[in-house]
């Protein structure tokens, strides 16, 4: 693959993010279900990873990660580390463990979801805000109402990724 | 693995590593004021919310006015009927502040004095996480607005306080939010309280009120505004009023839960107040 393909490759998949961005931030926000909204952003990462495999799955979730970080309130940089590890995860799991289809796609985004929700009831946890069950009930909200993204979110990425060139060299 | 670390897979982790390091070192130094990144995928896209912002709202405008103009109309005449009472109300306190501002020439004394530097700005979008309330407003430092600054709506109730500035658009916390701590004073009794946002209570788009002044007997209803205490918010902004007392889970104190008076789900425009003069 040469650098042109590279770049109009990542770009593609670039441009793919936004519909996903602009759900997640502008839209899917303003009318909560069971009081949450979804988080598309780290399902998009986590379909790549699955395509794509581990070291492309690492600097996707680096970008995307990057804009979480950007675009969530209070950022920490937690995101951009924590998807970049997570995209990792998950291009191993797709590669070794499981297949690099639907099924698999669910499973490292649920993963990913259970890992980013941890994290966030831990950091409140050790701070002292917040009630455990409180935290809890509202993670359980947080990603079940998600997992329903991952269907149309690994479509998008699906079809993009069988318009790109395959092979990619770092 | 052997493939990931061959193919610069530890390089993107360093990176990831050393990116999310700035952005913690950079939030924390800047105190409030978006980092540089952030601020300009802010300033970019504000033209973007405004234009959801306005579609959204032309569309939900239509539904109601499709959906809703039974409700609007028993709505309309209900508040014709309010205002009728409130005007005779009005009558009688015009009365009551003539004789007073001739009681305050009489013994000499400084009258109040409440004065408030405003800025209206649209909300262009609600928080992007479900474990912070937030709102993004479409003004920014550019526009004077500072972090801590409170926001309230067109009927002077709290909103909340300004939390992360950009230069045309800033981030408020709400007064629900888990983060929330400010000062509070039971109208009725004039106690001193704490407003306290809560995870649990942030749901269901309430928050509640600690540290109660001991013997006071709360009525469902009383109202809570900021006590001003400290000087950072001004006092006098209607917060909410009581839903319920509540006894806490180690059961030796008690908090009450309170309904925000201001609308958080439909708010459109607010004021960000920049500067206050309180003399009381």
């Amino acid at each position: 693959m040469t650098r042109q393909d590279f770049f109009i490759k990542w770009g593609v998949y670039a441009l793919a993010l936004l519909p996903v961005w602009f759900c997640e931030v502008y839209l899917l926000n303003r009318y909560p279900l069971f009081g949450v909204a979804p988080m598309l952003l780290p399902l998009a990462a986590m379909a790549v990873a699955v395509l794509e495999g581990a070291v492309a799955g690492a600097g996707f979730g680096l970008g995307v990660g990057i804009l979480c970080d950007a675009v969530y309130f209070n950022p920490d940089g937690a995101m951009t580390v924590g998807l970049c590890l997570l995209g990792v995860g998950a291009g191993v799991l797709a590669q070794y463990v499981v297949r690099q289809d639907l099924v698999g796609c669910l499973l490292c985004s649920l993963l990913a979801l259970v890992c980013i929700d941890a994290v966030r009831i831990l950091s409140r946890l050790l701070a002292g805000t917040g009630g455990l069950t409180a935290m809890l009930s509202l993670a359980g909200r947080e990603i079940a109402w998600s997992m329903v993204f991952v269907f149309p979110v690994y479509a998008l990425f699906l079809w993009v990724f069988r318009r790109v060139p395959k092979k990619t060299v770092l | 693995m052997k493939d990931f670390f061959r193919r610069n897979g530890l390089l993107i982790l360093i990176a990831a590593i050393l990116l999310a390091l700035v952005t913690a070192v950079v939030s924390m130094l800047l105190g409030g004021v978006a980092n540089p990144f952030a601020n300009v995928i802010g300033v970019i896209t504000t033209p973007v919310r405004n234009g959801i912002n306005a579609v959204t709202g032309w569309v939900e405008e239509k539904y109601t006015d499709a959906f809703e103009l039974e409700q609007i109309k028993e709505e309309n005449q209900e508040l014709k009927r309010r205002v009728a009472e409130l005007e005779a109300k009005e009558r009688e306190y015009e009365e009551a502040i003539q004789e007073n501002e001739r009681l305050y020439n009489l013994l000499e004394l400084t009258p109040k004095n409440r004065s408030f530097d405003k800025e209206a700005a649209m909300v262009t979008a609600r928080s992007t996480s479900n474990w912070e309330s937030t709102l993004t407003l479409s003004k920014g430092s550019g526009q004077g607005i500072a972090v801590d600054d409170c926001v309230v709506d067109e009927y002077w109730n709290l909103v909340g306080v300004v939390a992360e500035v950009g230069e045309n658009w800033c981030t408020v916390r709400t007064l629900i939010d888990a983060g929330t701590q400010m000062g509070g004073q039971l109208v009725r009794t004039g106690g001193s309280a704490i407003l306290e946002g809560e995870l649990a209570l942030m749901g269901e788009g309430k928050l509640k009120l600690t540290f109660l002044p001991e013997n006071t007997q709360l009525i469902s209803g009383d109202l809570v505004s900021t006590s001003g205490l400290g000087g950072v918010y001004p006092s006098g902004i209607v917060a909410g009023h009581v839903e319920e007392v509540r006894t806490d889970v180690s059961g030796m104190t008690d908090y009450a839960v309170i309904v925000p008076e201001t609308d958080l789900s439909s708010l459109k425009q607010v004021f960000v107040i920049k500067d206050f003069d309180i003399v009381e």
